[in-house]
């Protein structure tokens, strides 16, 4: 019964948009000595989207992590997307219990982000769609779950189905399919569709690219400059959250001039680096583990990590149908496997990487069914690699004595 | 008497290679009459589940058909085929896909792009990749795929559906009486097979089959629905326990047997009827494959629904507990069996489907 009340309690205080207000206020001070101010950019940009997802005042509109959010900013909506919420649950402590409602419902055997969301959306903790635009890639999963979601709230759907091939005939498809969709989207929101403003976020989000390509030559600097962790957490976070807004902008430049620091004064993320590594996957554990510390503690650093690859060309505002077009057919772990490999290899390359981490996410298909060939591909040009399963959002499916193996027999490799 | 397993093990003493070069396929939205109006010979991948499982390349936890066929691919199993034609039907095939080209590469390999919605955008670029495929295997194996080819090879295919469709209404005729499970069994013998001499056996069969007087059935009515079956196994298991499988819409059971209507442009014809047909769960539209399976439920008057999912399979696992949800807001019972690929049913499945038709018996018969 007190349990009951509690969780009733909790979710009232969710579901308030002024709890993140408050929130802010009590982070701001919390952080006041944090020297990243990106960092602190992304805890803003964080609350300040979660309370206006919940105050209601422009649609809320969810998407899937791969939906370009492009969409949502030039519809004037408010991007919600469940994976993010779900890892930063995870992050806190708190999966569990939306994890462990959710299996009572769902196979265990399917991806923890989206059990996670779906436990939080069945204690009523997520707020409202006003409608759903997901995107087939890059899995099965968000093909299903969204469909899913629309129903369970009532909730219109729009579905973006990118091509397997990125050719014209496939960028072609992309662009129809872009049109309908925004197109359609907009006359449900009653939000004419506002060439100007769709341009202008066209505009911001490649403004962000630009910084992030400058990020990511600073990183390629020896000793690494920014901890992997992070970039498998707020950066990339940011990266499916915030392209087209002012605040991405902001973030992205912040963190640059903060690294460039960094390189100026030589200064590496740990004391002593040894070794040089890629992460790959798109996302890392978000509950506690020790995965990087044991990595820190003996001088290999996690130089690198596959979702902040720049895969797309830069955009053109003029052009911007065909720009979001090409930015979601150039992904590299949607279509043939090649492209992947191809990127890594290019990592390998640029980040000047002496090993490489295949984070199996259980439940993540598209991802780990690739993870052999890269080995191989990689093991053929000596190449250190390891294959580390694990499990994303789910504290449970981690297990801390096979994972110190694992990376012990890596750290080995490296001699 | 009529054996219909005579029948078909007549067929397999015409060599496969009679039908022209082999193509391996694996999913059902693979317009076959392409290939065969190219003089190709179509051959469905359905390894045996005994083979290697490729453990070392794909991980534990994936689609364990996926992990059979890549285990057969290497360890040389499809010596004849002169090349594959796969779908991105889901993550698990793109990546078998991938693994194949990656550790074989096969001289022909084509990734038929299909999409997961049905809009007159994705029909007509549905229809501009069969295009990309047909031009293709014209290239590579300098043949000639003609209009007039495409359509005798669509008469040909919309042949053996019709028989099949006849067959279906058959069941419960012969001695023993041809059932569900026999029909999948007959399919299967149809994917390695010349369709020419195939529909030849199954218009003797059917010959055979009409005069016997029907056999009245009056076991609980079943629907079967999820991915691919290895085998007739679980189906056979249904009717020995007295169970009336009505329809198997499953990956390997009749899931395309509404003919190809007539057309002017045969190309855009295969694209409507391959992409509308029955849904299977890798499409968007959950709430369409939903409503198409109350309607069988009302046209067959099936009473209860087995919801088969291959283990690791996202796309019936994720839509598997909303189906549920919907069957049992009407009123109508679900079993949910999450299959490993061995070709058997395990001692727990079977206990399960056992108190499934005892309880349809007890509360429904
Ligand atoms: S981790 Fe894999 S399965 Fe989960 S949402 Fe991301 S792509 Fe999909
Ligand atoms: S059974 Fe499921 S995962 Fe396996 S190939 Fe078919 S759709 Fe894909």
């Amino acid at each position: 019964m007190d349990r009951q009340i509690s969780i009733r309690v909790l979710r009232w205080l969710v579901r308030r948009p002024s709890t993140y207000r408050l929130l802010g206020v009590l982070l701001e001070v919390l952080n006041r000595k944090e020297k990243n101010e990106a960092y602190k950019i992304w805890v803003r940009f964080l609350l300040e989207v979660t309370q206006k997802a919940y105050a209601h005042r422009r649609p809320v509109i969810w998407m899937n992590a791969f939906t370009p959010s492009e969409i949502a900013y030039a519809l004037g909506g408010v991007p919600f997307m469940p994976e993010i919420i779900a890892s930063l649950v995870s992050y806190l402590g708190w999966s569990r219990r939306p994890i462990s409602l959710a299996d009572t419902y769902i196979s265990t055997d399917v991806c923890s982000f989206y059990r996670c969301a779906l436990g939080l959306v069945l204690e009523g903790y997520l707020p409202h769609p006003d409608l759903i635009i997901s995107s087939s890639h890059l899995c099965d999963g968000a093909n299903k779950f969204f469909r899913y979601l629309s129903k369970l709230y009532g909730c219109p759907h729009f579905f973006l189905d990118p091509p397997y091939k990125c050719d014209t005939l496939g960028r072609r498809y992309m662009i129809s399919q872009l049109k309908e969709v925004v197109e359609a989207a907009s006359g449900l929101i009653h939000v004419p569709l506002d060439e100007g403003r769709l341009a202008q976020t066209i505009d911001l989000s490649n403004q962000a690219r630009r910084y992030m390509e400058d990020i990511n030559r600073l990183r390629q600097n020896i000793p690494s400059p920014f901890p992997g962790s992070e970039g498998l957490s707020y950066l990339a976070g940011m990266n499916f959250y915030s392209l087209g807004s002012e605040r991405g902008v902001d973030f992205y430049r912040t963190l640059y001039h903060y690294i460039e620091r960094k390189v100026v004064k030589a200064e590496g993320y740990l004391l002593k680096e040894r070794h040089r590594l890629l992460w790959l996957h798109h996302i890392r554990p978000y509950y506690e583990n020790e995965i990087f510390q044991i990595l820190g503690d003996r001088g290999v650093a996690v130089s690198f990590e596959e979702p902040n690859y720049l895969y797309w060309p830069s955009l053109d505002p003029s052009r911007p149908w065909e720009s979001l077009a090409e930015k979601i057919t150039s992904n590299i772990w949607a279509g043939p496997l090649d492209r992947r490999i191809e990127a890594v290899w290019r990592m390998v390359q640029d980040y000047s990487i002496d090993g490489v981490i295949h984070f199996s996410h259980w439940g993540c298909r598209q991802s780990c069914g690739g993870a052999g060939v890269i080995g191989d591909f990689l093991k053929e040009k000596g190449v250190p690699y390891i294959i580390l399963p694990g499990d994303g959002a789910d504290p449970d499916n981690y297990s801390p004595g096979q994972t110190r193996t694992r990376l012990e027999a890596l750290v080995e490799m490296l001699g | 008497m009529v054996s219909f397993k005579g029948i078909l093990n007549n067929l397999k003493q015409y060599p496969l290679e009679q039908g022209g070069p082999i193509i391996g396929w694996t999913c059902t939205y693979l317009p076959l009459e392409i290939l065969e109006a190219g003089g190709l010979q179509p051959y469905r991948i359905i390894p045996e589940p005994t083979s290697e499982r490729a453990d070392s390349y794909l991980d534990p936890n994936f689609c364990p058909f996926i992990r059979a066929s890549l285990g057969k691919v290497l360890g040389g199993g499809y010596p004849s085929l002169s090349g594959i034609v796969l779908l991105n039907t889901c993550d698990g095939m793109r990546r078998l896909f991938d693994a194949w080209r990656f550790y074989c590469a096969p001289s022909f390999s084509f990734l038929l792009d299909l999409p997961r919605v049905i809009t007159p955008s994705s029909l007509a670029y549905f229809r501009e990749r069969l295009q990309e495929l047909k031009e293709e295997l014209e290239r590579h194996f300098e043949v000639q795929i003609t209009q007039d080819a495409l359509v005798e090879a669509i008469e040909e295919a919309n042949l053996t559906r019709s028989l099949i469709q006849r067959l279906l209404l058959l069941k419960g005729r012969g001695d023993p009486p041809l059932q569900e499970a026999d029909i999948m069994d007959i399919l299967a013998e149809g994917w390695g097979s010349p369709r020419k001499i195939f529909n030849e056996a199954l218009q003797r069969l059917v010959k055979e089959l009409e005069p016997h007087p029907p056999a009245p059935l009056n076991g609980p009515k079943l629907l079967v629905t999820g991915s691919l079956l290895e085998g007739s196994s679980l189906i056979r298991l249904v009717e020995e326990l007295a169970g009336e499988v009505v329809v198997s819409d499953l990956c390997t059971g009749g899931r395309f047997l509404e003919e190809v209507p007539p057309f002017s442009n045969p190309l855009g014809a295969l694209s409507e009827a391959y992409l509308n047909k029955p849904l299977c769960a890798r499409m968007w539209d959950t709430q369409r494959r939903i409503a198409n399976i109350k309607a069988e439920i009302s046209r067959t008057g099936a009473q209860a629904l087995i919801y088969f999912a291959l283990k690791f399979c996202d796309p019936y696992l994720y839509e598997a507990p909303v189906l549920k949800e919907a069957l049992q807001e009407i009123g109508i019972p679900v079993l949910f069996i999450e299959g490993e690929y061995t070709g058997k049913v395990s001692g727990g499945v079977r206990t399960r489907v056992q108190a499934f038709l005892e309880m349809l018996e007890r509360d429904y018969g």
